[in-house]
């Protein structure tokens, strides 16, 4: 709440000055996918022929923020592929727990910047990786 | 008496009239574009079913009727119906209008006049009392620090969220979750359904957003160093709505019941099911059975359109909550 703001910091009230920054921010968002809507009246997103489960298709792919993880079971033993997303996801889930000494530098925050960089970089050239291939 | 307020009701009828032309063109000229005419017989054939045993599942014809302005596709034509509407709605129109007529000419002789929905809150206001901790609440100091474009990226989710919301309960009113009817009833949606194609697109494109606002929230609190004590449950909260987010999409794609759907589903399935221990488990779960059956895609669309989002919902007003009560860390 308020408490943890000293008064003489610069500030404005959450209403109406803040909301009504957040608010526009929303109002782009939204004109954009007003846009987006117009454009899909004249080009849908349309379907595939019907499911057929006697017809599997050459290249099966998933969403594509699934698909560096797809990428990656095509080269991993099976076990081994399906456990790597929940453990990630466990580690990331109680990261806090582990990492909990609070910054005393700016220095930690850049070294952490560092590393999601290099994992956000493996991920997109695997999501790339995943399209093309 | 009534010569006294024939000046509101000649203004009614022009209003109501003025509707009803207005209604007129519109009808004969805001066509959807169709893409593909639908193929009911198509996907019937896929789903293996020769000829519908029970009518009331079949689609109606893909053919509007020219005169929906006033009728009932399909319905009798008659005199009297679209009379008696035009009646109703008309005695409705004119008795709006002079409300809002008597409404403006209250602002003259009334001294001190409130707007309607100010009264509305002095109403509640004495009844519950919520005008103070309302006040406090919105009057909370925003600081200059944090009025930056990537502490907006957590609201943004919530905005796609509120979307995904609204679109969807949209595609729920006319999408039918069984294989004989998913496939058409898409085609439906996509091609006779007044702006169903928009709605569709924006569920589509606002769910890729969702994702990618929530990914960049989840990156933004990590490199700053956000999710330190005393948020680590914030963050707990946090990454479950981004598995609950991940969830959508997984039970969402099936839903269209074509080719995409059906093998995506089967593949991600396939992962699930190689899990050690507990595959078998997750994969008779999730498909309801070893094959993906009409019992997979009822599964998919109880959990895409009620577990989850009640789940997501609680965690979201959990997470809010927490960032209201803690506040936003200050970077060093």
């Amino acid at each position: 709440m308020s408490e943890n703001i000293s008064p003489d910091e610069k500030s404005v009230p959450f209403y109406p000055d803040h909301i009504t920054l957040e608010a526009k921010v929303a109002m782009w968002f939204g004109i954009g996918l007003i846009i987006i809507g117009i454009i899909g009246l004249f080009n849908p997103v349309g379907l595939q022929p019907p499911a057929n489960p006697m017809d599997t298709p050459a290249h099966v792919k998933p969403e594509w923020y699934f698909l560096a993880m797809y990428q990656l079971l095509k080269y991993l033993p099976k076990t081994i592929g399906a456990l790597v997303p929940v453990i990630l996801a466990g580690i990331v889930l109680v990261w806090p727990f582990f990492d909990s000494k609070p910054d005393k530098s700016t220095k930690t925050s850049r070294t952490r910047f560092i590393i999601i960089t290099v994992l956000m970089i493996i991920l997109i050239a695997l999501t790339i990786w995943g399209e093309v291939s | 008496m009534i010569l006294r307020y024939r000046r509101e009701i000649l203004l009614g009828l022009v209003t109501v009239v003025a509707v009803g032309v207005l209604l007129l063109l519109f009808t004969h000229g805001g066509q959807v574009a169709a893409s593909t005419e639908p193929n009911f017989e198509l996907a019937r054939a896929a789903a293996g079913v020769q000829s519908v045993a029970n009518p009331g599942t079949m689609l109606p014809e893909a053919k509007q009727d020219p005169c929906l302005h006033c009728h009932i596709a399909g319905e009798e034509k008659g005199l009297w119906t679209p009379l008696i509407r035009w009646l109703v709605f008309g005695t409705a129109g004119i008795a709006a209008v002079f409300g809002m007529v008597q409404s403006v000419s209250m602002w003259q002789t009334r001294a001190p006049w409130k707007p309607l929905l100010s009264r509305a809150g002095i109403w509640i206001d004495e009844r519950y009392e919520i005008a103070k901790p309302l006040e406090k609440m919105l009057s909370k100091p925003v600081p200059d620090w944090q009025r930056r474009w990537w502490y907006c990226l957590g609201g943004l989710t919530a905005f796609f969220f509120a979307v995904q919301a609204l679109t969807g309960i949209m595609l729920a009113f006319y999408y039918q979750p069984t294989p004989d009817a998913a496939y058409a009833s898409i085609q439906f949606i996509e091609t006779e359904v007044r702006f169903g194609a928009a709605i569709r697109i924006i569920h589509h494109w606002s769910a890729n957003g969702m994702i990618l606002m929530a990914t960049a929230h989840m990156l933004r609190v990590f490199i700053m160093g956000a999710y330190k004590k005393p948020r680590e449950l914030n963050w707990v909260s946090g990454v479950t709505l981004l598995i609950m987010t991940l969830a959508f999409g997984l039970t969402g794609y099936l839903l269209p019941w074509d080719q995409r759907a059906y093998w995506a589903t089967t593949v991600a399935t396939e992962i699930a099911g190689a899990m050690p221990a507990i595959g078998n488990l997750a994969l008779i779960f999730l498909r309801v059975g070893w094959n993906i059956t009409a019992l997979t895609l009822s599964r998919f669309y109880a959990l895409h359109v009620l577990v989850i989002p009640i789940i997501t919902v609680i965690f979201m007003g959990l997470h809010f909550m927490m960032v209201r009560k803690q506040g936003i860390m200050k970077p060093l």
